[in-house]
């Protein structure tokens, strides 16, 4: 673990990219410039040790046996889920839900939430910036019922159109389900306010957090959130492993999303009786190594702290997004006021992948594309842009390497 | 090879030539056939419209988005269609194939251009794209 100094807002980068082994890697025989934590971020060695430890030492089935080896394991994977309570300051450990990742966490909810409360002519709501992840469960779940979705637009500059999103709820509407930060734009969506208006109407609101989690300082009573949902894979966590937090009341009215062992209290070919929270929504053997890698996850987000995470990434945005408009003909995609360390561009006359592979051949990762948001892409007419992501360990180095790559693609492609 | 010239192979004048200055690259009016070549992984896609006239491609053109390598690609297809029998386009297919990932040795400078994307894996359905939706369509006729 690397050493953090007193001062809760700084941190020592150097320290902390000794804590990712990857790091030190080369890529096309030059130091590697890793820029796509947003699709999956690197693991610390804390990580991959718990899960070692795990395997080597742990491992058994978990709230089966009477022995010791499954107590133990049964307490390391119950261990995650605590940590994961503390990290979101959910009210009980009944509301944190292990799933495999955010797009499972969606489907839950749009599923079990959606047979019980959906009806024909109902609505629900997600925004025009949404991933693939948080439209399709809708739409299948609005097929099934019947019921219609709508969807917040957005302005020009990446923002959603608050008033429009307050007209359109109404009586009819049954969930507002949008993103806390946009993957592709960065935005960071005003949420208090939207769970405020719908609250206001007595509407529930899941929002989908794997872009926040990495980030932000997420605390569900706060928010008041009814649903809020993030994989381990873009928290320095191993991934198959996410979160789906729902409010008890919520969770104890859904119906089972899946059936198996572990979420039964009695079987018989007559009926079924369900387990407790949380396990009636856990179904089957658990990722357990993966709650341990992500409870070791959140330790050691914990132990940077919140504050110097965003001082550090906001540093990185900022500088990023200087140095990049200073290019001819490149074309920020995401300019919103309030902003993730996320940002997509386009440059003149060059289509993302060309772009992509050019910088890959400098040593350099970034996504290139659609990012899984095709109606946003639409919503710009453009079919999709260069992503560069930042996370805790990236330098002001690593942006001098972009820049400087993104010139070199400029003047390849032109 | 080093990455720069392995780069620069690829990014040739000829692609990058296509690539500014596709050939046909309208849409037609009333085409005979319009086939969609679409790659939902990254987003390429192209309209190819065939004018057909006794079972020879009398005018071939294009539209659609996509990177540098697949519109010059779809551009020297297009190209080639024009004048050609059906059944001569699954050979020029395979041939171009053969050049761009096997590295057969050729003469067709425009063909050969595209024998730099075998040192980028991930490019190659970008090389391939229109190539393998117009042969969908052929083995459906």
């Amino acid at each position: 673990m690397s050493t953090i100094t007193a001062d809760t807002t700084s941190l020592d980068v150097q320290a902390i990219r000794s804590d990712f082994p990857i790091l030190e890697r080369e890529m096309r025989n030059k130091p590697m410039v890793f820029l796509d934590s947003a699709a999956s971020s690197q693991k610390p060695d804390s990580v991959v040790k718990a899960m070692d430890y795990y395997y080597q030492q742990q491992n058994a089935n978990v709230h089966r046996g009477v022995y010791q080896l499954s107590q133990e394991a049964t307490d390391a994977y119950e261990k995650g889920r605590h940590l994961v309570q503390g990290f979101i300051n959910a009210a009980s450990e009944k509301e944190v839900l292990f799933v495999r990742g955010t797009t499972e966490g969606i489907n839950l909810v749009a599923s079990s939430y959606g047979r019980k409360f959906l009806q024909e002519g109902d609505e629900v709501i997600i925004s025009a910036m949404e991933h693939h992840s948080n439209i399709v469960p809708w739409q299948l779940i609005c097929e099934q019922t019947g019921a219609k979705l709508r969807v917040i637009p957005v302005t020009d500059e990446g923002e959603l159109i608050m008033e429009e999103y307050e007209q359109m709820l109404n009586e009819r509407t049954k969930i507002v389900a949008v993103v806390h930060v946009s993957n592709t734009l960065g935005t960071i969506n005003p949420v208090e306010r939207i769970i405020e208006l719908a609250h206001a109407k007595d509407i529930p609101v899941l929002l989908d957090g794997a872009q926040a989690i990495p980030h932000l300082k997420i605390d569900v009573q706060a928010l008041d959130v009814d649903f809020y949902t993030f994989s381990g894979h873009k928290m320095f966590g191993p991934t198959g492993i996410g979160i789906l937090y729902g409010k008890e009341k919520w969770l104890n009215a859904m119906p089972p999303y899946q059936g198996g062992g572990e979420m039964i209290e009695t079987v018989s070919f007559e009926k079924t009786t369900f387990n407790e929270l949380p396990h009636k929504f856990e179904a089957g053997t658990p990722d357990i190594a993966g709650a341990v890698g992500l409870g070791a996850a959140v330790e050691y987000m914990e132990q940077i702290g919140h504050e110097a995470i965003q001082k550090h990434e906001h540093d990185l945005l900022v500088y990023g997004t200087e140095a990049l408009s200073k290019i001819p003909g490149i074309r920020l995609i995401g300019t919103a006021e309030d902003k993730a360390s996320v940002i997509s561009f386009l440059l003149d006359g060059a289509h993302p992948y060309d772009v992509g592979t050019i910088l890959d051949q400098m040593g350099i990762a970034v996504r290139t594309g659609h990012h899984c948001t095709q109606p946003l892409m639409d919503r710009y007419g453009i079919p999709g842009t260069v992503r560069a992501s930042f996370a805790v360990y990236n330098t002001k180095e690593d942006i001098d390497r972009l820049v400087e790559g993104v010139r070199r693609a400029a003047k390849m492609l032109a | 090879m080093d990455a720069e010239s392995k780069l620069k192979q690829l990014y040739r004048s000829i692609i990058l030539g296509y690539n500014k200055n596709p050939y046909h690259y309208e849409e037609m009016e009333s085409p005979d056939h319009e086939i969609e070549a679409y790659n939902p992984l990254c987003g390429d896609k192209y309209k190819l419209f065939l004018q057909i006239e006794d079972g020879r491609i009398k005018k071939a053109s294009f539209s659609g988005f996509g990177c540098a390598i697949s519109k010059a690609s779809t551009s020297i297809l297009v190209k080639r269609l024009e004048g050609m029998k059906l059944d001569e386009i699954a050979p020029m297919k395979e041939e171009f194939l053969n050049i761009a990932f096997e590295g057969a040795p050729t003469e067709d400078e425009e063909f050969e251009a595209f024998a730099a994307a075998k040192a980028f894996p991930g490019r190659s359905t970008c090389v391939s794209l229109s190539w393998d939706s117009l042969q969908e369509w052929l083995d459906q006729q």
